[in-house]
């Protein structure tokens, strides 16, 4: 499926900004699965300086330095990325979970992603929670598939009730958030038993197929979860939003532990004033099927 | 706890004798005398004070730094043993940190655990894209000696290790007040250490600019090593600067001085590397102090940063366990000088090890190489079981070494010698392509409470550490010592931006502390008046309003003038937060933000003078009940102002002369002043009732002379009649009257000159249109038929020439200080609903 993404985002200051300085996670990735057939960003005013290079984890990061006066800023991100991941194996082939958490334990680039991070910090009831779909010996996909839908099952998609400072510990008392808080408390869950769970960042397609409901989070920055299933099977992403596996209709930007590895846009400013900011996101299929 | 019987004597050989290396020194301190060897400690502690070296020990504020008089000797063989065990661990870990910050073959072999770099909060990814190579310039290691003779490495320092300003302090302390040790010694020197790494500070500069600007950048004066780092950036050359002094302009980082940016080519980095580029880090107050852009900076090559941030991960306690390995793995050969046995609590095995006798172990977290290990034996035995379970329950966040008892030396106590457990620090910098050491070092004796575990000490005191000279071409004798205390060797002249700001505004302050002296002086003495005449009672009502209009008393406390609530409101002036005490401790700060601007006497002598200033406020009985003496003591203390306000001037004038700061400071005080004698006038000549009766302007009149020091001046002209013109002509037209405006205006337009400011310039232009009105002032009330009444009519234009002033403080502050708005944080968020935003913001800052 190859899809024409647009994600604009627009900051509006009250007084002038002098200096200014982004960081940006708006590239999709190339990966095994997702091709980016043309990407380009368009800052605009034109930044001074902008430096392009890979992070640790890999993803494609943007600097944008201005160094002009300026009371706006708007940098539109648009790619053409074909994209069709590779369908999960059967989960009764899948090893048992206890297995891949020991594998995971020592498993370089993948370990890293069994800690706590700033934004998905241990806690116990999270991970009791996320406990009871791991059951003794279970096939690590089979948990993931029960987990993921549980969440979907369990919590309600409400926006304003949350905002990125939200302890998960809160998400999971009130049963409600919105896609970041559903991932970062599945990740939680699974970091909490050992398991490696990646944060990942990016788009869901606009308009459903033909016949299927409009997806939740589409129209915006969207955000899931990668599971590592052990050494054969490698990673495999969950929407726990849409309770279904990332195949086709999903875009990946960046992944890392948690939000804060990877936002779109995060900048430092001096001057401005109060500010105002304004995001549009779209994700249009060309066709491929 | 006393050390252990098994603790090697570093002086004693075991056998009832010396170890031949402390005999001579030995003699010369016993035969000082015990007496005269307590005096001398006494003598030390003053010496720092004094200086006002101070460090933060771990577990405490700001203390005095404290030195013993014995120092530690080390014989020259044993030393080069050191030194070569040393250069290797240098090396060895500048490797793991250049491999886990490149291609991390020490993790894709499984030489070291995961565990060990991704939760530890020093492993900064950011940093993965910057040029690996030459992690570490520096680096110093915490060493024990066990009872079998061997030394051991209890702590590496990649990150930023401290300690050897106060290396060299020690020594100069320890040649001043016990000179008689150093005769017919030879030393090596510790210098030729700092001539090493201000080379190697020229040597990584990227390209070939033949004068490479080198800033040592420092979290400021709040830092508890404050003093080390104006004592670095001296001894290398380097212009010490905080992360406000920066700014990043394509790609590139410049220093903000007052000739306009200036590009910087290394930071020798004193700031934690976790907060050093708030956009691409979020550590600590990165948003406050780091510098947004540095990392991409340095990612491109055009800046060097050293030791590289993120260098605080080869720190990690449990590296130790793993360290032989490692150096296996880099085809390094075995440790010359091994790590004190460490176990780490994630390996299998490791945990039952510990259990099976907890009390041979220290305890400490696996990552947090600054966290003091806690020996288990020490503990209760409740709270072992409590530290035990803890680390059970999460062993691979816990390392414990063996906890060996570290050899003693003698110090001098309260009574005479006393032998106290040492931990040595040595100091390594890369000399082209090896390691050189420091030829001396840093010891600490423990304190009892300290001892037995090795942790770092708490109360403990600083030794000065001996290696003899074999030869003669490195000797160095008592004369050599005694070179001036902190030589300047700048760079570069250039002041950087911040630091004219700090001393326009310590100008400022002083200033603004001599005049509210002047003015509750001149109170004070009507106060203890037994009874007042209707003239001083007039005199003190003015006197109340222009302590209001200074915001020295508030309305309520300046209608009680006159009346018992009075005095009581002045004596409020010196409570902890009142307008007193908060000057003076501003004062302190401003003088600690400039420390490294001005000469060693005239920071030690000014910052004297405010201590005991504050000693003397303090001292003032404040509480409810009446105390005859009170008002007398805080006049005395004021007085203190006064010669403190005359000391600054003079040592301004006779030590100071670095690239302008001097002028600032003049430009400063002449404003403030300026300030003061426009608002105090416009107090005094609100007097309505004045334009009908003459007389009653007469105690504003005098008031007016009294406050600006001119009584005698004006009698030796006008004898004793009091009229309005030629009383502000003296104190707004005269020029030759130094406490007058005109006086004021003219040395501002002077020091605005000498700064470069040339004729028609803005500022220029604003000081003499104040300056024609001032005269103007004058020549109108000499020219009126009746001056009392055309006096009172004044207070509406000195009210103008006021705020003309404080206009004339913010253009100062513009076009030379120009410093950016703070930065701050946005985005972050998805694309949440807008009344999310601000929430969203901070979360990833």
């Amino acid at each position: 499926m190859i899809y024409r993404m647009r994600h604009t985002t627009l900051y509006a200051y009250s007084r002038p900004v002098d200096l200014s300085a982004h960081i940006l996670h708006l590239t999709p990735r190339s990966l095994p699965g997702q091709r980016v057939i043309a990407q380009a960003l368009h800052p605009l005013p034109a930044p001074t300086r902008l430096s392009t290079g890979i992070d640790h984890y890999g993803n494609v990061v943007t600097r944008l330095f201005l160094e002009g006066s300026h009371r706006e800023l708007e940098v539109a991100a648009e790619a053409t990325v074909e994209v069709g991941f590779a369908p999960p194996p059967a989960a009764a082939l899948t090893p048992a979970w206890e297995a891949v958490v020991r594998t995971a334990a020592t498993a370089w680039q993948v370990a890293e992603f069994t800690y706590p991070s700033a934004m998905a910090p241990y806690d116990a009831a999270v991970g009791a929670y996320a406990g009871s779909s791991f059951t003794p010996g279970c096939p690590v996909l089979a948990g993931l598939i029960d987990l993921t839908s549980r969440i979907k099952r369990d919590f309600k998609f409400r926006s304003g009730v949350t905002d990125i400072a939200t302890p998960v510990s809160r998400v999971l008392a009130e049963r409600a958030g919105v896609c970041q808080d559903f991932s970062h408390l599945m990740i939680v869950g699974l970091r909490a038993l050992g398991l490696p769970a990646r944060y990942v960042s990016g788009y869901l397609r606009t308009k459903p197929p033909p016949g299927v409901k409009r997806r939740v989070g589409a129209d915006a920055s969207h955000a899931w979860v990668g599971a590592w299933l052990g050494a054969e099977f490698g990673w495999v992403d969950f929407d726990p939003t849409n309770d279904l596996i990332v195949q086709d209709e999903h875009i990946i930007l960046a992944w890392g532990r948690d939000f804060a590895d990877v936002s779109p846009m995060y900048g430092i400013i001096q001057g401005g004033g109060a500010h105002t900011l304004k995001v549009g996101v779209d994700l249009e299929p060309l066709g491929g099927e | 706890m006393i050390p252990g019987p098994t603790a090697l004597d570093e002086m004693a050989d075991g056998r009832g004798g010396l170890r031949p290396h402390w005999q001579e020194l030995l003699g010369t301190l016993v035969g000082l005398g015990t007496e005269q060897l307590i005096e001398r400690a006494t003598m030390l502690d003053r010496f720092f004070a004094e200086e006002g070296v101070t460090a933060l020990l771990p577990g405490q504020g700001a203390a005095t730094w404290r030195c013993d008089p014995v120092p530690l000797p080390i014989r020259p063989a044993e030393f080069a043993a050191l030194e070569a065990g040393l250069a290797q661990r240098a090396a060895l870990l500048d490797a793991t940190l250049a491999d886990l910050y490149g291609p991390q073959t020490l993790l894709e072999h499984g030489i070291i655990p995961p565990a060990l770099v991704y939760p530890n909060p020093g492993f900064l990814r950011p940093c993965r894209s910057l040029p690996v190579a030459g992690q570490l310039q520096l680096y110093a290691a915490d060493l024990i000696r066990g009872p079998d003779g061997a030394w051991r490495v209890l702590a590496d320092r990649t990150n930023a290790p401290h300690g050897m300003a106060y290396a060299l302090e020690n020594r100069r302390a320890l040649s001043k007040t016990i000179p008689e040790i150093f005769r017919a010694r030879q030393l090596r020197r510790m210098r030729p250490f700092f001539d090493t790494w201000q080379a190697d500070l020229q040597r990584i500069a990227p390209g070939a600019t033949g004068n490479p600007s080198l800033v040592l950048l420092s979290p400021g004066p709040r830092s508890a090593f404050w003093f080390e780092h104006v004592v670095l950036a001296r001894e290398l050359s380097c212009t010490l600067v905080e992360g406000g002094d920066l700014t990043v302009r394509d790609g590139q980082v410049f220093l903000k001085t007052l000739g306009g940016l200036r590009k910087v080519d290394v930071v020798l980095r004193r700031h934690d590397g976790r907060s050093i580029d708030p956009l691409e880090l979020d550590g600590g107050d990165g948003l406050a102090t780091g510098i947004p852009g540095l990392l991409d900076a340095a990612r491109q090559g055009c800046l060097v940063i050293t030791n590289a941030p993120g260098s605080d991960l080869a720190e990690s306690p449990a590296l130790a366990a793993f360290l032989p390995e490692i150096a296996a793995h880099f085809g390094m050969g075995p440790l010359l000088l091994p790590s004190v046995p460490t176990l780490w609590l994630g390996s299998p095995g490791a945990l039952a090890q510990v259990m099976q006798n907890p009390a041979q172990w220290l305890l400490r977290p696996a990552l947090d190489g600054v966290e003091p290990p806690v020996p288990l034996a020490e503990l209760s035995p409740a709270l072992r079981d409590a530290a035990l379970a803890r680390a059970a329950a999460s062993p691979r966040e816990y390392a414990a070494s063996l906890a060996l008892p570290p050899s003693v030396a003698p110090c001098i106590g309260a009574t005479g010698f006393e032998p106290r457990p040492i931990v040595l620090r040595l100091f390594l910098v890369r000399d082209g392509d090896g390691w050189q050491a420091m030829q001396g070092g840093l010891a600490r004796a423990l304190a009892p409470a300290d001892a037995l575990s090795g942790r770092l000490p708490r109360q403990a005191v600083a030794k000065d550490v001996w290696i003899a000279s074999e030869d003669t071409g490195d000797l160095q004798g008592p004369s050599a010592f005694a070179v001036a205390a902190l030589p300047i060797r700048r760079a570069t002249g250039e002041l950087p931006s911040r630091a004219a700001d700090n001393f326009f505004w310590f100008g400022r302050y002083l200033e603004r502390l001599e005049g509210a002296a002047r003015l509750l002086r001149t109170t004070i003495i009507r106060l203890e008046r037994a009874s007042l005449s209707p003239r001083e009672t007039a005199e003190l009502r003015s006197l109340a309003a222009c302590l209001q209009a200074s915001y020295l008393i508030d309305d309520d406390a300046a209608r009680g003038a006159g009346t018992p609530a009075f005095p009581r409101a002045i004596l409020g002036l010196l409570r902890p937060e009142a307008r007193i005490p908060t000057l003076a401790a501003h004062l302190g700060r401003m003088l600690e933000l400039l420390r490294d601007r001005l000469t060693g006497e005239m920071y030690g002598a000014a910052s004297q003078a405010i201590r005991e200033l504050q000693a003397a406020l303090r001292a003032i009985p404040t509480g409810r009940g009446e105390h005859p003496r009170a008002l007398a003591q805080f006049s005395e203390a004021l007085g203190r102002v006064l010669v403190f306000a005359a000391m600054v001037s003079g040592l301004a004038a006779e030590n100071m002369v670095q690239g302008g700061g001097r002028l600032f400071l003049d430009l400063g005080r002449r404003l403030e002043r300026a300030r003061s004698i426009t608002s105090e006038l416009a107090t005094l000549l609100d007097e309505p009732l004045a334009a009908t009766q003459a007389a009653r302007l007469e105690p504003s009149l005098r008031l007016a002379l009294e406050l600006r020091d001119s009584v005698i001046t004006y009698r030796s002209r006008y004898v004793t009649v009091l009229q309005a013109a030629p009383v502000l002509d003296l104190v707004l037209a005269e020029e030759g009257n130094p406490r007058g405006l005109a006086f004021q205006l003219l040395a501002m337009r002077e020091a605005l000159t000498r700064l470069g400011d040339s004729q028609g310039s803005p500022l220029l232009a604003t000081v003499d249109t104040i300056l024609a009105e001032a005269r103007s002032l004058a020549a109108g009330i000499a020219a009126a038929p009746r001056q009392a009444e055309a006096a009172t009519r004044l207070p509406p234009r000195l009210d103008a020439l006021h705020e003309s002033l404080g206009e004339l403080s913010d253009a100062v502050s513009r076009r030379w200080f120009a410093l950016l708005p703070e930065p701050r944080a946005v985005g972050g968020g998805l694309a949440a609903p807008e009344a999310a935003q601000d929430a969203t913001e901070g979360a990833t800052a």
